[in-house]
């Protein structure tokens, strides 16, 4: 068989068996082919619609490494561009957020409509008179291709990947917990914390995909400072979703994780409000609605269910990560309540978050330490609670019962490696109910 | 919008020679003590209506209305005594790992301006800071910015009542924020 049809990435990871090799986290040829075959392939976060409310409304963010600019139309619409210029590569926006009606270039004057149009330039009867191939249409800022979910705003550069909605596939049923939990929707407020982590993107992508493994350990200090004294999972009542790489850990008994808000106003909240989510999500999603859990939609947008806290993971070199960090709320709810949590996010899931001050050192010590040439050699153990039965029927996806384990973080290696071997999306295999469909 | 702004506060005269040296030590002891990791020290030396304020920073257009800050938006620290006292509580549990081996501290305070205030118990104090943390092999961690201060005198002796804190980081080149400013 040739280098081509070799399942290269595959041997990286043993799915049944429980190894991974520790090469996927600093070797600078594969995170060259992740910003291919993973980042340039599939939906990425981008934004929330409440960000880019109004016509005019943009922000600027990453898809992988590649700089984009995210906008509300003059139509209404929203686009998703390349933030450069197709002149001569410059940036055509600085800010990180605000209003305009153009994204003009500082190096030459180009400028360019909320859809990414090339609208004109200075000097631009050279361009008309003189000029070859020189055709407005086609100069525009590169598009990708937008999809929504109930406020969140997705985008992918490739034409091939599957709808929105089918990428999400089972994962979506979860997603509501987050987005749909309440009939006025939800809003991001009071903009982004940005910080830079010397470490692999997977780490804490895999972290939020299913490791509730480190919480009572890592983060016992953050949670005696609460009141309390270090977490205990249930294994009987808590499980692990996977589906097509996306993963969500969770107790079955919900409201523990609200409590981290430390603010009376938001629990109250939420407990005067479970009767209206249990009516609009029914009796299985109410119960686990505000439990302790963590959430990675493949391949790095995470989310704290219950602690409104949302982010992504930039790639930015093998070694190299940025968290973007959004606080997510109720649009209806109070705005006392709106407050307090944003201060609740703040306080535990930022780079001063009495919790997340935790998570950064594991990350990037873990990063550094697998690229010793010895250390490189022995593969690392993720066979943690696979023997585990699955999860009740009622429950969309691959479920494991027990939150503590490692079923999820290979299921997200099995996608990514499914992505890194395949050349296309018809090559990429279906890993929903994967385990039942083998049998 | 910059980190701050060159407008002088409406007071009711200078302070004098004693207030300003009083207040330069009140602040160089505060940072001394930060340094030194004595954490249950330093809440003594705050108010108990304390606002310990480090607002996120984000770049907007000098056309923008919105501001690159305001208290609506997310912050780094946003924070009252009490959730002072969990941070402070956080240390001591003996189980806060990115502290042990412990981070060693630098905070270098200057550019220190006293004004007076309409209330005579209270000054408001401005000054600039760098913040130095290294820890294990060679972690660094550099920060620099500015504060705008309120102190007031409890009993004779200075307090700290408000604190703003702006960075000029818009991001923070830190893993995480592990120190106090």
């Amino acid at each position: 068989m040739g280098e081509a049809g070799r399942k290269k990435y595959a041997d990286y990871i043993d799915v049944e068996e429980g190894w991974v090799d520790r090469r996927i986290f600093w070797d600078q040829e594969i995170y060259d082919r992740e910003l291919e075959q993973v980042f340039a392939r599939s939906w990425l976060f981008v934004g929330h619609e409440s960000q880019i409310a109004k016509p005019g409304d943009f922000l600027t963010t990453y898809m992988g490494q590649d700089a984009v600019i995210l906008s509300r139309r003059k139509d209404g619409g929203i686009g998703v561009f390349l933030n450069s210029c197709p002149h001569r590569g410059n940036r055509v926006c600085f800010a990180d957020a605000g209003n305009t009606r153009q994204f003009v270039c500082n190096y030459h004057g180009w400028s360019f409509g909320n859809g990414g149009e090339l609208l004109g330039m200075h000097e631009e009867y050279v361009y008309r008179e003189a000029s070859k191939n020189f055709d407005k249409q086609k100069l525009g800022l590169v598009q990708a291709r937008v999809g929504t979910y109930k406020g969140l705003i997705f985008a992918t550069f490739d034409p091939d990947a599957p709808e929105l909605l089918d990428y999400m596939g089972d994962f979506a049923w979860y997603l509501d917990m987050l987005v749909d939990a309440d009939e006025g929707g939800t809003e991001v407020i009071g903009g982004a914390v940005r910080n830079v982590l010397n470490c692999n993107w997977k780490f804490p992508a895999e972290n939020f995909h299913g490791d509730a493994y480190h919480v009572g350990w890592n983060h016992l200090a953050g949670s005696m400072a609460f009141g309390g004294s270090g977490f205990k999972a249930d294994q009987n009542s808590s499980f692990q979703m996977n589906s097509n790489g996306h993963g969500w850990e969770t107790a079955m008994g919900g409201g523990a994780m609200i409590t981290a808000h430390n603010s009376g106003p938001v629990l109250e909240y939420v407990l005067e409000n479970l009767p209206n989510i249990e009516k609009r999500l029914g009796k299985e999603r109410a119960e686990i609605y505000g439990a302790i859990s963590s959430v990675t939609m493949f391949p790095n947008f995470s989310f704290l269910p219950g602690l409104n806290a949302i982010r992504v993971w930039q790639p930015k070199g093998p070694a190299k990560t940025e968290i973007w960090a959004w606080v997510l709320v109720n649009k209806n709810a109070p705005d006392t309540v709106k407050q307090d949590m944003r201060r609740g996010v703040m306080r535990t899931f930022s780079p001063g978050g009495m919790l997340e001050m935790d998570d950064g050192e594991n990350w990037e010590n873990a990063t550094l330490s697998n690229a010793g040439v010895v250390t490189r050699r022995q593969k690392l153990y993720y066979g943690m609670n696979l023997n585990a039965p699955e999860g009740p029927d009622y429950l969309p996806g691959n479920v494991r019962m027990g939150q503590i384990g490692d079923n999820n973080q290979l299921a997200m290696y099995q996608r990514w490696a499914d992505l890194m071997d395949a050349p296309g999306w018809g090559d990429v295999p279906d890993r929903r109910q994967a385990k039942k469909a083998a049998e | 919008m910059t980190i701050t702004d060159s407008r002088q506060p409406a007071a009711a005269g200078a302070p004098d020679a004693d207030l300003i040296r009083e207040v330069e030590q009140f602040l160089y002891r505060e940072a001394r003590i930060l340094d030194a990791e004595e954490l249950e020290e330093w809440l003594t030396m705050l108010t108990d209506d304390i606002h310990y304020w480090m607002p996120s920073i984000q770049n907007r257009y000098r056309k923008d209305k919105q501001p690159a800050f305001s208290e609506e938006t997310v912050a780094l620290f946003e924070e009252d005594m009490d959730s002072l006292k969990i941070r402070v509580r956080r240390f001591y549990t003996g189980f806060a790992w990115p502290e042990d081996p412990p981070t060693r501290h630098c905070h270098i305070i200057t550019n220190i301006e006293v004004a007076l205030t309409d209330n005579p118990d209270e000054y408001r104090v401005y000054s600039a800071f760098l913040n130095h943390r290294s820890r294990l092999e060679k972690d660094e961690d550099w920060m620099v910015g500015r504060r705008e201060d309120l102190l007031r005198r409890v009993g004779g002796e200075l307090k700290l009542a408000r604190r703003k804190i702006v960075t000029t980081q818009s991001t923070v080149l830190a893993k995480n924020l592990s120190a106090f400013l």
